[in-house]
């Protein structure tokens, strides 16, 4: 396979799920413009990786997979650097949880509600909900692209969505569903 | 089917990942415990609010565009490269036939003009300008650069079995500006570079095997002047496209020392 071909079988394949990608990095990186940078990188990684793509892979699966690990790369350099911070910084930090019940909110801001739900879970278990709710993959995809047992990703979903429940429906909510 | 198990299946209930068989007891259980069907209610109304289209953050309209780009330039300088290499290739080779032609008409012309001269002497004259014309085509003028004698003479210790002796004549108009080695007559020699306004010169000196001093001689070749002497137990070739009468007070200067 020559090196023009390559490219095409590229583009055709992994180009197209620039938006998946994008939304994970979002995700993961809390930051538009850290998403940017990191899907420029994954990209350049999976192109020079692209030769360990091979048939019947799944192409989304592969392509999260480089953006999970790049952006996890990241993050990690940026957590050695956070304990440096003091503490009365990084009190600063935490966000508002006080969020309002369901029921009242209107239509957008439930959206903008349960993105900061998501975006408040610990990073194992957002990623878990973003590649199952957002993204649509499988048990067996999740597993392969966190690099975990298909039982974690179980307890992972199951963790993430107990949090996101609480977080979401107060409790009279959740009893009158 | 407990409640507990049937906690601890109705995430891959919910997600379709439960085998049928287990998927028909979560099923038969929900439908009988009011606890766990409210439980499944609860992660049903999750699912609605997170299978809201609009939570997928929306890429930024030029990204696409930046990294098909990123990625056309890793995948096309390479390329680039290669063919660059081939196409200098292939242009060198009638570049090349066409100058040894040139180059045996003119011998051949000048051979019968200048036929009085020994052959040897002949042969190291061409030698002298071939490797001056060398010099100035390739970007291997200078392996020292540097208008200082102080820095090009120490340059050639250790590279060269004699230590050449190196001056600058600025003041009268010839600038070194530096040395580097070449081969001459079967043997590694010195080149020192000199600069007259525009025009480049270049000294070629090794050991004379005799030792006597040989006045000078001048030879014109392909448009080129060379001047050729002997002193001080070394052997000094000038070659230039300066005017004879520039090379031989370059000649005179370096005589005299």
């Amino acid at each position: 396979m020559n090196e023009e071909h390559i490219r095409a079988r590229f583009e055709i394949l992994i180009l197209p799920l620039m938006n998946d990608a994008y939304n994970l990095a979002r995700w993961l990186m809390r930051s538009p413009q850290d998403a940017e940078d990191m899907v420029q990188e994954s990209y350049l990684r999976a192109f020079k990786f692209f030769n360990s793509f091979h048939e019947g892979t799944n192409p989304k699966a592969w392509l999260l997979r480089i953006v999970r690990n790049t952006c996890y790369t990241a993050l990690a350099g940026r957590e050695k650097k956070r304990r440096e911070v003091p503490l009365e910084e990084e009190a600063n930090e935490i966000p508002d949880t006080s969020a309002s019940p369901l029921t009242t909110l209107s239509k957008q801001a439930t959206v903008e509600a349960v993105r900061a739900a998501v975006a408040e879970l610990d990073v194992d278990f957002r990623e878990a909900i973003v590649l199952r709710e957002l993204e649509g993959l499988s048990y067996k995809e999740i597993s392969e692209v966190t690099c975990v047992p298909i039982g974690t990703v179980m307890s992972r979903l199951s963790r993430g969505r107990n949090h996101l429940a609480l977080i979401l429906f107060d409790r009279r909510t959740v009893d009158q569903l | 089917m407990n409640c507990q198990e049937c906690r601890d299946f109705i995430d891959p209930f919910v997600d379709s990942e439960l085998g049928p068989g287990d998927a028909i007891r979560v099923q038969q259980h929900v439908d009988s415990c009011a606890d766990c069907r409210n439980y499944l209610r609860s992660r049903e109304a999750l699912r609605v609010l997170l299978g809201n289209p609009q939570l997928k953050f929306e890429i930024p309209e030029a990204l696409p565009g930046k990294v098909s780009t990123r990625i056309r330039l890793l995948s096309s300088p390479a390329k680039e490269r290669v063919v660059r290499k081939y196409s200098t290739r292939w242009v060198y080779v009638p570049l090349a036939l066409a100058a040894s032609i040139l180059l045996l008409f003119s011998l051949l012309l000048l051979n019968k003009n200048d036929r009085f001269e020994p052959l040897n002497t002949h042969s190291l004259v061409d030698e002298v300008v071939a490797s001056h014309v060398r010099s100035m085509l390739a970007s291997h003028l200078l392996d020292v650069p540097s208008t200082d004698q102080h820095t090009v003479k120490p340059w050639f210790d250790g590279k060269l079995k004699f230590a050449p002796p190196v001056q600058d004549f600025a003041d009268n108009g010839f600038r070194l500006i530096g040395g580097r080695l070449d081969y001459l007559d079967g043997q590694e020699v010195a080149a020192l570079v000199y600069q007259r306004n525009k025009h480049i010169i270049n000294v070629f000196l090794w050991p004379a095997e005799s030792g006597a001093n040989e006045s000078p001689r001048s030879f014109s070749r392909y448009g080129y002047n060379v001047i050729q002497w002997a002193r001080d137990g070394f052997n000094w070739w000038a070659v230039s496209d300066v005017s004879a009468a520039d090379l031989e007070g370059f000649a005179d200067l370096e005589r005299r020392g």
